[in-house]
């Protein structure tokens, strides 16, 4: 019984061990993420860049090619998505209308909805 | 054997399998989720795009102080360095020219309002270029920029960013001196309107003064349509330089420098191309290429410029006799 005592405490310190390392010692450092990774703010900031280079290039496809990278949701969704954050946040008036026609646009490149990459 | 002369290695096998079972419990019960991630850590081919459309946005709006905080994401260790480099790998792997431009321009812009921070200043279009200074890594992003009817960017510090701050007016010329941190939060709010407010900038310490800074001198860009024609051709006998380079500058009919313009170098089995203005320190719309002593090349601006062939390293000869290789420079200019 003692010994079961022991074992079962060395078996928590070494649990213990592994986590105090792999948490505060050598935690995790992301590398090598991908963009639909992103955290909200930043993927909204993608999405009004994404709206700002296709204001003057007027290129959908290759808006929608950039925007792909943030998931398969609808592009569209992914724009709606940036809208509603940008609202929250107080983007300004011109900012949400280049994502709004970069929406309406993607709508109607894609009706469905169904199209995410192209 | 009985129990007692085992010893204690039942407690070592509890530390091992204890630390077993945490690592399984990390990988396999409930792995790493990569979540709310940071431009920072994207991988390296995705940070290419990321930069990129930083380009491509700052092309669109021409706000130099958003795509640099947007760069600043990338925790770059040296912006225009990444930048020109990038312009330089996407011309060479035959990719969008106009991403290249972008990247281009973008990395002069930010190099001459670097420049204007400091003491600034170019080279007079037309002179024979000194080469650069090595160059000095910068740890830190100071900088001095003026305001003028731009939208200032805020931001906030904390993990849900783009808290709403107080309008800045932007219809008066300020000066201000910006202290970036590597690592700047996201920008997400900007306004126009209303009283400068320099206190609602959270991501920078910021300034005011009444003395006006001028602006970096804005790079001229090509006019549409209009192709370049050879100005000047001219040997370069200078020790200087420590390789025999095509030097090539390019200018607009006004006789300003033009920065982003494609450079396409060919000789016998190749072909390269290149952009000016990628070296400001040179002046903002040079360029070069190193040549080969024994090559015969054929150098044009892209696009239909006209061709300049039979260029070959030339020789020099010092004070002393010495013979050493010399260069090329060509200015080109918009009709």
């Amino acid at each position: 019984m003692k010994r079961w005592f022991w074992f079962l405490l060395a078996l928590l310190a070494g649990a213990s061990a592994g986590l105090f390392y792999g948490w505060r010692l050598d935690p995790v450092k992301y590398v090598d993420t991908t963009p639909d990774t992103l955290r909200i703010d930043y993927q909204s900031d993608y999405v009004l860049m994404t709206a700002e280079a296709y204001q003057g290039e007027g290129d959908l496809e290759l808006a929608a090619r950039r925007l792909a990278l943030l998931g398969n949701r609808p592009l569209a969704d992914i724009v709606r998505q940036a809208i509603l954050f940008g609202e929250s946040r107080g983007y300004t008036d011109s900012d949400l209308e280049r994502m709004r026609r970069l929406e309406a646009d993607l709508q109607a490149q894609f009706p469905t909805g169904a199209g995410s990459a192209p | 054997m009985n129990r007692e002369a085992r010893g204690p290695w039942y407690l070592l096998t509890g530390l091992l399998l204890g630390a077993v079972l945490g690592v399984a419990y990390a990988w396999m019960v409930q792995p790493v989720e990569y979540i709310n991630t940071s431009p920072a850590s994207l991988r390296s081919d995705f940070k290419d795009r990321y930069r990129a459309l930083i380009a491509s946005a700052y092309m669109a709006n021409s706000d130099l102080v958003r795509a640099r905080a947007r760069l600043e994401l990338l925790q770059d260790a040296d912006v225009y360095q990444a930048l020109a480099e990038q312009a330089q790998r996407t011309l060479a792997e035959g990719r969008s020219p106009e991403e290249a431009r972008a990247l281009g321009l973008l990395a002069v812009a930010i190099r001459q309002s670097s420049s204007a921070a400091g003491s600034g200043g170019v080279p007079t279009s037309g002179e024979t270029p000194s080469p650069p200074p090595p160059a000095t890594p910068q740890s830190t992003t100071n900088f001095t920029a003026t305001l003028q009817s731009i939208p200032v960017i805020t931001t906030t510090q904390a993990a849900p960013l783009g808290t709403p701050t107080a309008p800045v007016t932007t219809t008066q010329v300020l000066s201000v001196t910006l202290a970036i941190s590597p690592t700047l939060p996201l920008p997400t709010a900007r306004s126009a309107t209303a009283t400068p407010s320099p206190s609602s900038i959270r991501f920078a310490t910021l300034t005011p003064t009444r003395t006006p800074t001028p602006l970096p001198t804005r790079t001229s860009t090509p006019t549409p349509g209009a192709p370049f024609v050879l100005d000047s051709l001219r040997q370069v006998c200078d020790r200087q330089w420590t390789e025999p380079l095509l030097q090539v500058e390019t200018l607009d009919a006004a006789r300003q420098p033009v920065s982003g313009v494609e450079v396409l170098v060919q000789w016998p089995g190749g072909q390269d191309r290149f952009l000016t203005g990628l070296k400001p320190e040179i002046g903002p719309g040079y360029g070069d290429f190193t040549m080969t002593p024994g090559v015969t090349y054929l150098l044009q601006i892209a696009g239909g410029g006209q061709p300049v062939p039979d260029l070959t390293t030339p020789e020099c000869e010092d004070a002393t006799g010495t013979r050493y290789w010399g260069s090329w420079r060509l200015i080109f200019a918009q009709p």
